[in-house]
């Protein structure tokens, strides 16, 4: 890592991120346990600065013993901005699908549709949720304000093909905000990546500075 | 004689946030805790008079760290302090003896009134 990565953050600075991210995957973890009879296991958020060419490599790295995964990528943007990479694991989004149909209106409401498509579908509201809420605490906690684009699903696909290396401008560092996640039902695993570019990075310094305040 | 506090917390910044919520004028003793197994063997060595714990730890989860306390001492006094508001983990520190769940970010007011609640639970 590049010295100008190394000066993102301070070390304080990372651990209050880190609380807040506990905090956000938290409140998305409960939101979609209201949605799915099941429970997520949490781990403890991990923050890495970078340069962006190390991310792709980074994020293989995490995600290579699933060998194929299923994607929904959104982009949010505030004075908070980036993009939210949720990867699961081969499979999951069939594990989903049974856990969410359950819930029989869902099924009613499915019931004439592929099940290329409904696998989509399932991703893309799981991932709604998760990411949503996720990020949607993080802003509220740093009082922010985000919109987000529409997500993008991707499914069950090798990894290496996905996690591209062009995919992000060479010019510019990255904050990884990352969590790993499992569901104690069902074999349903997967990581949520938030990459926020340097662009907030002085807007976050401030932003966290003022949220440890309330308790100095 | 002054209460002791122990708070068991693997984020620095939660432990200082916490202590940050705590009433100053009580003249409280206060201990710390950097994941769920210190957090054990810290309550066998000190018998604090309250618990602050959290779930999601290394080492020893809060979960098991509370388990092993309760085992050790089945009256101990612990609130849990999570940013996992998952019923399902409510429902499974309760049932191991916790005595009060509170959802992060913690408020000054939920801070107090919880500690009066534990006190006065063991105080007749």
């Amino acid at each position: 890592m590049g010295s100008s990565t190394n000066e993102l953050l301070t070390a304080e600075e990372i651990e209050i991120m880190q609380e807040i991210m506990n905090i956000a995957f938290g409140k998305s973890a409960a939101d979609l346990a209201e949605v799915i009879d099941t429970h997520v296991v949490l781990s403890i958020p991990y923050i890495k600065c970078m340069e962006v060419t190390e991310l792709p490599e980074y994020i293989k790295n995490d995600v290579k013993d699933y060998k194929n995964i299923s994607i929904v990528e959104q982009g949010f943007w505030g004075k908070f901005r980036g993009d939210a990479l949720l990867v699961f694991s081969s499979g999951s989004g069939k594990e989903l699908i049974t856990l969410l149909q359950q819930d029989q209106e869902v099924r009613a409401g499915h019931e004439s549709e592929s099940f290329d498509v409904l696998e989509s579908e399932t991703l893309m509201e799981v991932g709604n949720i998760l990411i949503g809420a996720c990020i949607g605490k993080v802003a509220e906690l740093l009082k922010d304000v985000v919109t987000y684009t529409p997500p993008k699903v991707i499914v069950e696909k090798y990894y290496g093909d996905v996690i591209s290396d062009a995919q992000y401008d060479p010019d510019k560092a990255a904050i990884v905000l990352r969590t790993d996640f499992r569901f104690d039902k069902g074999n349903v695993s997967g990581f949520l990546f938030l990459i926020t570019s340097q662009e907030s990075v002085s807007w976050l310094k401030q932003a966290l500075t003022d949220f440890l305040e309330q308790y100095e | 004689m002054s209460k002791k506090i122990l708070i068991v917390d693997d984020s620095p910044i939660a432990r200082k946030m916490l202590k940050s919520c705590i009433p100053k004028d009580q003249g409280y003793e206060f201990h710390e805790a950097c994941d769920g197994k210190d957090g054990y063997e810290k309550y066998q060595e000190l018998k604090p008079d309250l618990t602050f714990m959290d779930l999601t730890m290394p080492v020893m989860t809060g979960y098991e760290s509370i388990d092993a306390i309760v085992k050790h001492d089945n009256n101990a006094l612990i609130i849990v302090v999570t940013a996992d508001v998952q019923m399902t983990a409510i429902k499974r520190v309760m049932e191991s003896g916790a005595f009060m769940v509170l959802k992060k970010p913690l408020k000054k007011e939920e801070i107090a009134t919880a500690m009066s609640k534990a006190f006065e639970s063991r105080s007749g």
